[in-house]
């Protein structure tokens, strides 16, 4: 009776073991361990970017926006909607063996906000939520030395 | 994971973001998980975060930092914290070029008789102003803080007071207008 048990609580577990390690191979391909990119965050007032590439910043991995999941314009630009986009994100990213992001964070700059939008923060904690490891964060606005004129011209904007 | 970043606030308000015996600066590390270097000779503040990527929030300590160095009080710059509000600074010097008999000029018109206009503009649209320097700062919800900056540029660029405030209202009734259209089509969120 014991043997029987046995053998039938043993094939189970070999089978399971099978299909971890099938569901598993495609993620993490033929390269090492470790994969590495990076995540660009836009975040303006307006919307909010999340843009993947690789290491050097050449080749997408995935882009999506805040636009892409919500319909009002208003909340383009809410924590809401960036979690969206970096959840879709974050799925082809898995797909295509990435294991680790640093990220750069950027707001409108010029002469335009400093500080990055609301989206910003929502879109790392997704990231860090999608299983990724996090490294660099940098704030990457570009900050001019001398400005250039806002636009509007100098009677300023009219409504 | 690591986040660095060296922001220069006034040398006058570095006591005040520092606060009796290093509370308010200690209540900013608590809650945003950050650690601030402070240079009291220079006014640089460098900010470093550390911890858990779920929790820190080295982006709204950046926005708190400049807020207080902007002019507000620790109480109303830590209102940044809750909900969707974010921080906007207007530069005066866009409005009144070089000259600062100019920009004193359009600083009192943006405060009023007593402080009435700002507060009038605060109660309208439930954000807080501060006004320092050569700068005008607003800290507020995020859909409202448009409006203000709006009413303040056009205040600055010579608009009557009174016509200001039409407009602020008018936005206000127009967006309680679509509040109540919100309930009759609920999917507009999603």
């Amino acid at each position: 009776m014991s043997e029987i048990e046995a053998e039938i609580k043993v094939e189970p577990v070999v089978s399971l073991e099978e299909k971890v390690q099938t569901k598993v191979r495609p993620e993490t391909k033929i390269e090492g361990p470790e994969k590495w990119g990076i995540a660009h965050i836009y975040s303006s007032y307006n919307n909010t970017i999340i843009h993947m590439t690789d290491l050097t910043g050449g080749e997408t991995v995935s882009i999506s926006s805040g636009g892409v999941h919500v319909n009002a314009d208003r909340y383009e630009s809410s924590p809401f909607a960036a979690m969206k986009a970096a959840n879709a994100v974050v799925e082809v990213a898995h797909t295509k063996g990435f294991t680790g992001f640093h990220i750069r964070v950027r707001a409108v700059g010029g002469v335009g906000s400093r500080v990055p939008g609301p989206g910003a923060q929502a879109a790392i904690r997704a990231l860090a939520r999608g299983g990724f490891k996090i490294g660099r964060i940098d704030d990457v606005t570009p900050i001019p030395h001398d400005t250039t004129r806002k636009k509007g011209g100098k009677r300023g904007r009219r409504v | 994971m690591s986040f660095e970043k060296i922001l220069r606030i006034p040398n006058e308000r570095i006591a005040v973001l520092i606060g009796k015996s290093g509370n308010v600066k200690s209540k900013i590390e608590q809650l945003c998980y950050v650690t601030l270097d402070i240079d009291g000779e220079n006014g640089e503040v460098f900010i470093k975060s550390h911890g858990n990527v779920e929790n820190i929030q080295p982006f709204k300590a950046m926005e708190i930092v400049t807020a207080i160095g902007r002019g507000f009080s620790p109480e109303n710059a830590m209102n940044l914290l809750d909900g969707d509000n974010a921080l906007h600074v207007i530069d005066l010097r866009e409005f009144a070029g070089k000259s600062n008999a100019n920009i004193e000029r359009i600083k009192g018109r943006i405060i009023g008789e007593g402080g009435k206009a700002r507060k009038n503009m605060e109660n309208l649209t439930g954000t807080h102003i501060s006004v320092y320097g050569k700068t005008v700062s607003i800290i507020g919800d995020t859909s409202k803080l448009r409006l203000v900056v709006d009413a303040i540029s056009s205040i600055s660029n010579g608009s009557i007071h009174g016509a200001v405030y039409n407009k602020l209202e008018a936005a206000n009734r127009k967006n309680k207008q679509e509040k109540m259209q919100l309930w009759e089509n609920q999917d507009v969120f999603y």
